[in-house]
């Protein structure tokens, strides 16, 4: 057992070392890695406010889908606001050409960007806030204080960051699961000029780098129908077939079109969150080789 | 749920980490409370001389406490609300340290404000919540319930700090808000309350933008009504109520955040920073000062009172009076809040919390002034105080449940840290890892009582446990595999250690079995493969290791089938998918990896939508049915796996991921889904390898086992077959929990009803009937359970009774409060042989699933008032007097000296314990019966009729009525039932008078001793108490196996619905049978088990019908009915 603890008290030695070594060549150049990326990340999404110069600048896309041309779109997006839409649908019943537009006045938030966009900066703020304080100072009792002490810091530094990170990438790669009664409630459908006729429902998302449009077509089930009413359940796209209850009336979604369109800066912005979770990851990793040989809390 | 479970925490000498991140105190200036990244509260408590102690630690979310708010007016109800990172929000009583309300919100909340308008709103009042959301929710804080949303019009974004504004002069309560992107926003509040009501959408009045971002904190000046502070990160900035226009901005200096603020009185200020330090500013008036000089000889000042907004600007100017800081540590993060003046003796109070777990107080003088140089002057720290202060300054009360070991530890000359710990409760048995390497295994209940009691220095000395080494670094994980499958050996035991190797232990003859090498880091969890994974060749244990890879061994074959080495990120859960033998692991990151287990390839590797879908398939039982789950840790998928959950599931230290949080919240859900009478469990700490064990008394439990007729006979269910099914049904189904909590609820009534009560609030008569449904279950269960019994000869008892006798004596040594009385307390040891314990002990409460609260080391020398009684283990000073009451209605009423017939020394002893158990039981039910059943206490103690029960809302209490005259009953005493109401009506009394259950049994408990002690005094007793102590039970069984007949009787009791008026002999369902082999049965469980489950068998039978006859009057309804039944009896 003696021969064991005097092994060990060596190997702590030259694991102090290697700590040191961490803390003044890893640990600097993988926060300030770090901040770049997700600085870079945070730039994709353009911060609205006075404090950028002018208006956020607007972006069109054309939404499609590779299958039918039945919907046709344009949406013009402000930062996280969608400004503008101009939707062309053609009625699969009597081949008619309805086109759909926002108010002028009204901006739609998107919100799992503007989620996104924030949770990027609450990581920036943490990194930014802590970045300086890993200044390296040696000396015995350091050693057996400060250590500890740093890498709970960093660790949990890092915890923080990735949860942030976490949820940044979770906004954007789910969308949220709406009934169709919530779709039908949701202030989108006030957003159009002339009135969005009663037998349609719209809907935009984020999925992943996409910026999706779906336009349900409705048509009202007949209080004789014998026809099985169930309600159908939340989900991001709902197939046709799907029932649900709006007012007094029984509805039920007789054609689904789904268009959609990349939007370049979101794949990017994606990209960067991956990046430096792995690089968070594995800092943390290196950590916690150091964990158990300082197992105990310093306070 | 069932009822409250005592607890016992054994903390060790180390404190458990509390890292602080929410800090607040309570409006009367006596309770600090932080809430920690750990996800514990822990509540201090202050001393008017301010002085801090640690009281108690509350255990009920299981992620990072975000936020703490006041939840009501103080004064009328002491309530806290917590947030937790998850969304988990918990509602405390911090005067009783038990959780109020619980619920899970999609929502993280950085800020919650309470607000009560009394005059307009009816209900507890509003939370007004902001945090990553959109706008501010406005919760009930009553229900925690979202009523609505306050709305913004133009750019809605995430509220970053709120506070409300109370204006005599405007005579309306506005909201101040400032978004992450800087924008000011307000709500009128008072006017909105009804818009609020109907749900109507209220926007806001005014909104601005202020040009900085991350603000940290906005208040207003109540003193001037005039000055708005806002905090922002950088700088801090004064701006005019009136106009919003900007006074100041004060930059920060050398790199600081600023993390807070406070008004201190007019035109004062105080400011603090995220590393801890503060500062507090005066703010100037150049034109006030120049205004008096002018006022002398014009009218101008009038001119420049305050309703034009723009005379202020430009006119302010901060002075630095005064400043705090801390030791320099700047790597730590600060919380930090200021608490003003109410009236004396209050303070105004600056105080700050650590990530460390120190908390900081500094007395900021009425009126702070700068130095005679007019450079500001240090305020200097008042006092400081940690958990571990605590646990250093009452050492001898903090005993951990190995230091006993530690004595024959000297040896080797270091003592050991425990590192990880297993509970084998079938066997009693405790397997501790320790740092070093080596592993212990102990009679748990030997090592608790050695840890707990004096003058067992038999035990101590005694070698009963044994030593593993096998190792060579610290132990880091333990499994038992046989409480997961029943299949595998008995004897075999797993470990794991820091330095990867696994070895395969045989547990009886101490030798190692078989020893795996993984060379993939510290070995963090061991999992078994459910029995539903279709393999030829048995189950598959499951290493989840440090490098975030994991190994699937098999055991019986020595060897290793699979080696998942490619996740980037921690494993955070391990699925099985029974059909096609694949392995599916979930890693942080939400990334699922598919391995196949015969090929050992990767078959796929999932992220985003796809990854969910693949790990929550298994809720979703079309796809697949009954896939189990066992999951590591995971914030999200933690209840839902609870069912499944081993007993081992605390957490692996090194791999601490944003979700991995002290789990110990799992195991008292799984401790209460099993029902044993003592349990131990290992609690184990993120970031540290620190553990703690917590001694769980299940009392119904308790009582149960030693008492085991007058549930059935009076609670027509019977809950005592109930509890016996459920033990059997454990025993052969160990891992389907699920069916056996169905089982638990179906079988026992009073279980039922104890899990009904919180739930019950307003569907109390649909409750009750849906209960009687599942009674029939029940009955069908029953049936179906004998039919399989001959099939599966298991122990129907696994506890044999001087187990249980020691159980209960354990828990009656850590109630009762020593040193009131030295006779008494030389009594109790002698005649209960109820030893005494060294110092007092930590008691806790585990009220719910995942709630529960545990004394902190010390806590007794909280109140300065406890001072002469320090050294006791009394919970507070009221317990004398309630004490005293007890025994004052006691003897009023009954008029009749309690004392024991019977003439066999052991047998009273026995007797008393029980008697005593199923008092302190009685007091436990009654006190923590929700407030609204309560209500309806009175009109069942005026109708005593049992019919009434079936309809009646609330039967539960006519139950513990009717069980508690039986008790009597059963000691074979004629008192009347009215003496029994009157107490029950005391006990109820505590319960509207916020008595704490605790207290209420300890009062309870030591006038009972008084009573039977007084008693005793008078006759002399021979003192050779302990070795007849199981004896005694084998009499009692003897003598009620007897009483067979009786049993008919009670039938009719029943049915007659007057069982407290009729004097029924005490009936033991226990057969003469198995009394015989009792004598033997103090080591060798297995053997006795065997026998016993022959006896069990015939008895079985009997038990069921008469449970059927009894659920049915029970449950029938017409009265006529039940009178035709009862002479059809007949």
């Amino acid at each position: 057992m003696a021969t064991a603890m005097a092994a060990s008290a060596a190997e702590r030695a030259v694991l102090e070392e290697e700590f040191r070594w961490l803390l003044h060549a890893e640990v600097h150049a993988v926060l300030r890695q770090l901040q770049d990326i997700l600085k870079e990340a945070s730039l994709r999404f353009t911060l609205p406010g006075p404090s950028t110069e002018g208006p956020a600048k607007q972006e069109n896309f054309i939404l499609g889908s590779c299958g039918t041309d039945q919907v046709k779109g344009v949406l013009t997006l402000q930062g996280d606001a969608l400004s503008q839409a101009d939707v062309n649908l053609k009625m699969p019943r009597n081949n008619q050409l309805l086109h759909l537009a926002f108010r002028e006045d009204k901006q739609w938030k998107l919100q799992q960007i503007q989620d996104a966009r924030n949770h990027v900066s609450q990581a920036i703020y943490l990194l930014a806030n802590r970045d300086e304080s890993y200044q390296f100072k040696t000396g015995a009792e350091v050693l057996k204080v400060l250590f500890p002490c740093q890498r709970l810091a960093l660790t949990s530094l890092m915890d923080a960051v990735m949860l942030q990170l976490t949820r940044a990438r979770n906004r954007l790669t789910t969308p949220a699961t709406l009934t169709l009664p919530e779709i039908a409630a949701s202030g989108l459908t006030r957003m159009f000029a002339p009135t969005l006729p009663s037998d349609l429902l719209v809907n935009v998302y984020i999925n992943l780098n996409k910026l999706c449009l779906t336009v349900y077509q409705l048509h009202a089930l007949q209080p004789t129908s014998t026809k099985n009413f169930r309600p159908a359940g939340g989900a991001v796209l709902h197939s046709p077939g799907a029932m649900f209850e709006w007012g007094s009336q029984r509805l039920e979604v007789s054609h689904v079109h789904k268009v959609e369109c990349v939007i370049p800066w979101l794949n990017d912005a994606l990209v960067y969150f991956t990046v430096s979770l792995q690089l968070c990851q594995q800092l943390k990793d290196k950590i916690a080789v150091f964990s158990s040989y300082w197992s105990s809390r310093p306070f | 749920m069932r009822g409250a479970l005592q607890a016992v925490a054994l903390w060790g000498r180390k404190a458990p980490p509390h890292s602080i991140t929410a800090i607040m105190i309570t409006d009367d200036q006596q309770t600090i409370v932080t809430g920690s990244q750990e996800g514990q509260l822990c509540l201090w408590s202050l001393s008017p001389e301010l002085k801090i102690s640690a009281k108690e630690l509350l255990f009920g979310h299981s992620a990072s406490v975000t936020c703490l708010a006041r939840a009501r007016d103080f004064s009328k109800q002491p309530y806290v609300v917590s947030a937790a990172e998850n969304g988990e929000m918990c509602m405390w009583n911090v005067s009783s340290g038990q959780c109020v309300e619980k619920t899970t919100l999609p929502y993280r909340h950085t800020a919650i404000c309470y607000y009560h308008c009394s005059f307009r709103m009816t209900g507890e009042g509003w939370l007004l919540c902001c945090g990553e959301y959109q706008d501010v929710l406005v919760l009930d804080a009553g229900t925690l319930a979202v009523l609505h949303t306050f709305t913004s019009l133009q750019s809605p974004d995430w509220m970053k700090c709120m506070c409300i504004v109370h204006s005599v002069r405007i005579q309306e309560d506005s909201l101040l808000v400032v978004s992450v992107t800087g924008e000011l926003k307000v709500w009128d509040l008072s006017s909105s309350i009804n818009s609020i009501q109907e749900k109507q959408d209220v926007y806001e009045k005014e909104s601005k933008f202020l040009d900085s971002f991350n603000c940290q904190t906005i208040r207003f000046c109540p003193y001037t009504e005039r000055l708005l502070l806002v905090v922002f990160s950088k700088c801090w900035k004064i701006y005019d109520y009136c106009d919003f226009s900007l006074l100041w901005t004060e930059v920060s200096r050398d790199g600081q955040f600023f993390a807070g603020g406070e008004v201190l009185a007019a035109h004062r200020i105080l400011v603090w920073t995220e590393d801890g330090h503060s500062y507090i500013y005066q703010l100037l008036n150049r034109w006030a000062q120049m205004g008096a000089t002018l006022r002398t000889f014009s009218g101008l000042s009038k001119c420049a009172c305050p309703a034009d907004g723009g005379v202020l600007k430009g006119t302010v100017y901060p002075h630095l009076l005064c400043s705090t800081s801390v030791e320099e540590n700047k790597s730590l993060h600060f919380v930090m809040g200021y608490m003003n003046e109410r009236k004396e003796p209050f303070y105004k109070v600056l105080f700050s919390g650590e990530v460390s777990g120190r908390i900081t107080l500094w007395h900021i003088p009425d009126v702070p002034i700068s130095k005679f140089d007019g450079s500001p002057r240090e305020i200097p720290i008042t006092t400081t105080w940690t958990l571990q202060d605590n646990f250093d300054k009452h050492q001898m009360v903090s005993q951990s449940i190995t230091d006993h070991f530690s004595g024959s530890r000297d040896e080797v000359g270091m003592t050991a840290t425990i590192t990880s710990s297993e509970y084998i409760p079938n066997l009693d048995k405790l397997i501790c890892g320790c740092e070093d390497g080596t592993i212990f295994i102990t009679k748990a209940l030997n090592a608790a009582k050695a840890g707990l009691l004096e003058g067992d220095s038999l035990l101590k000395d005694s070698p009963c446990h044994t030593l593993l080494r096998g190792h060579h670094q610290s132990v880091t994980s333990l499994l038992y595999p046989h409480s997961l499958a029943s299949k595998l050996d008995q004897s075999w035991m797993v470990s794991g250690d820091r330095g990867s190797y696994v070895i395969l232990w045989d547990i009886f003859t101490e030798e190692i079995l078989h020893t795996f090498f993984l060379e993939a880091g510290p070995v963090t969890r061991l999992l078994m493969s459910p029995e539903t994974l279709k393999r030829s060749d048995g189950q598959i244990l499951c290493c989840v290791c440090g490098d975030h890879s994991v190994t699937l061994l098999h055991l019986e074959g020595r060897r290793c089938l699979l080696r998942a080495r490619k996740h980037l990120f921690p494993v955070r859960m391990i699925r099985w998918h029974p059909v096609e033998n694949f392995l599916i692991v979930g890693c942080t990151d939400d990334s699922v990896y598919i391995w196949e287990i015969e090929t050992g390839t990767l078959e796929r590797h999932e992220t985003g939508e796809r990854a969910r879908i693949i790990l929550n398939c298994g809720d979703d039982t079309q796809l697949i049915r009954s896939e189990p789950t066992l999951s590591v840790a995971s914030e999200t998928h933690k209840h839902k796996s609870v069912e499944q959950k081993t007993s081992n599931s605390h957490q692996p230290g090194p791999v601490p991921c944003p979700s991995v949080q002290l789990e110990s919240s799992c195991k008292v859900a799984d401790a209460s889904s099993v029902p044993r009478p003592f349990n131990v469990l290992p609690v184990k700490t993120k970031w540290s390898h620190i553990g703690f064990h917590v001694l769980l008394f299940d009392l119904e439990n308790l009582v149960e086992l030693l008492l085991p007729t007058p549930l059935s006979d009076v609670d027509p269910s019977g809950s005592f077959y109930g509890g016996d099914i459920l033990r059997r049904a454990k025993s052969t189904v160990e891992k389907k929990t699920l069916t056996i909590r169905r089982n638990k609820a179906s079988c026992s009534s009073l279980q039922t009803e104890a899990q009904a009560k919180p739930s019950e609030d307003t569907l109390v008569l649909g409750d009750s009937t849906s209960k009687f449904s599942e009674e029939n279950n029940g009955i069908k269960r029953q049936k179906k359970m004998k039919s399989s019994k001959k099939a599966h000869p298991k122990p129907p008892r696994k506890v044999d009774a001087s187990l249980t006798i020691d159980m209960a004596k354990l828990f009656l040594s850590c109630i009762l409060p020593w040193g009131v009385d030295k006779d008494l307390d030389s009594l109790c040891t002698r005649h209960l042989s109820i030893l005494k314990l060294q110092g007092p002990v930590s008691l806790g409460l585990a009220s719910n699933e995942d709630l529960f609260s545990l004394m902190l080391p010390g806590w007794d020398a909280c109140s300065t008032e406890m001072k002469e009684y320090s050294g006791v283990n009394l919970c507070s000073r009221k317990v004398l007097d309630l004490s005293n009451k007890y025994t004052a209605t006691l003897l009023h009423q009954t008029g009749i000296p309690r004392g024991l017939e019977s003439h066999c020394d052991s047998v009273q002893q026995s007797d008393a314990i029980v008697y005593l158990l199923s008092r302190l039981f009685l007091v436990n039910k009654l006190v923590n019966m929700p407030l609204d059943l309560a209500c309806e206490i009175d009109r069942p103690f005026k109708m005593e009729t049992v019919h009434s029960k079936a309809r009646f809302p609330g039967s539960d209490i006519l139950n513990i009525s009717s069980f508690y005259g039986h008790l009597k009953n059963g000691r074979n005493e004629c008192h009347t039932p009215e003496a029994d109401l009157s107490l029950l009506k005391l006990i109820s009394c505590w319960r509207d008078q916020s008595v704490q259950v605790t207290e209420a049994i300890q009062a309870v408990l030591l006038a009972e001793v008084q009573q039977h002690m007084k008693s005793l005094r008078n006759t002399p007793v021979s003192s050779q108490p302990d070795p007849v102590a199981e004896h005694s039970i084998c009499e009692r069984m003897q003598i009620s196996a007897k009483m067979e007949r009786a049993e008919e009787l009670e039938l009719q009791c029943v049915g007659k619905s007057s069982p407290l008026k009729t004097s029924v002999s005490p009936v033991k369902h226990g057969n003469d049978l198995n009394s015989a082999n009792f004598q033997d049965t103090e080591d060798i469980l297995d053997r006795c088990v065997l026998e016993e489950s022959e006896s069990a068998g015939i008895w079985w039978h009997r038990g069921t019908v008469w449970n059927c006859e009894i659920m049915t009057i029970h449950s029938s309804v017409p009265k006529d009915k039940l009178q035709s039944r009862k002479s059809h009896q007949a």
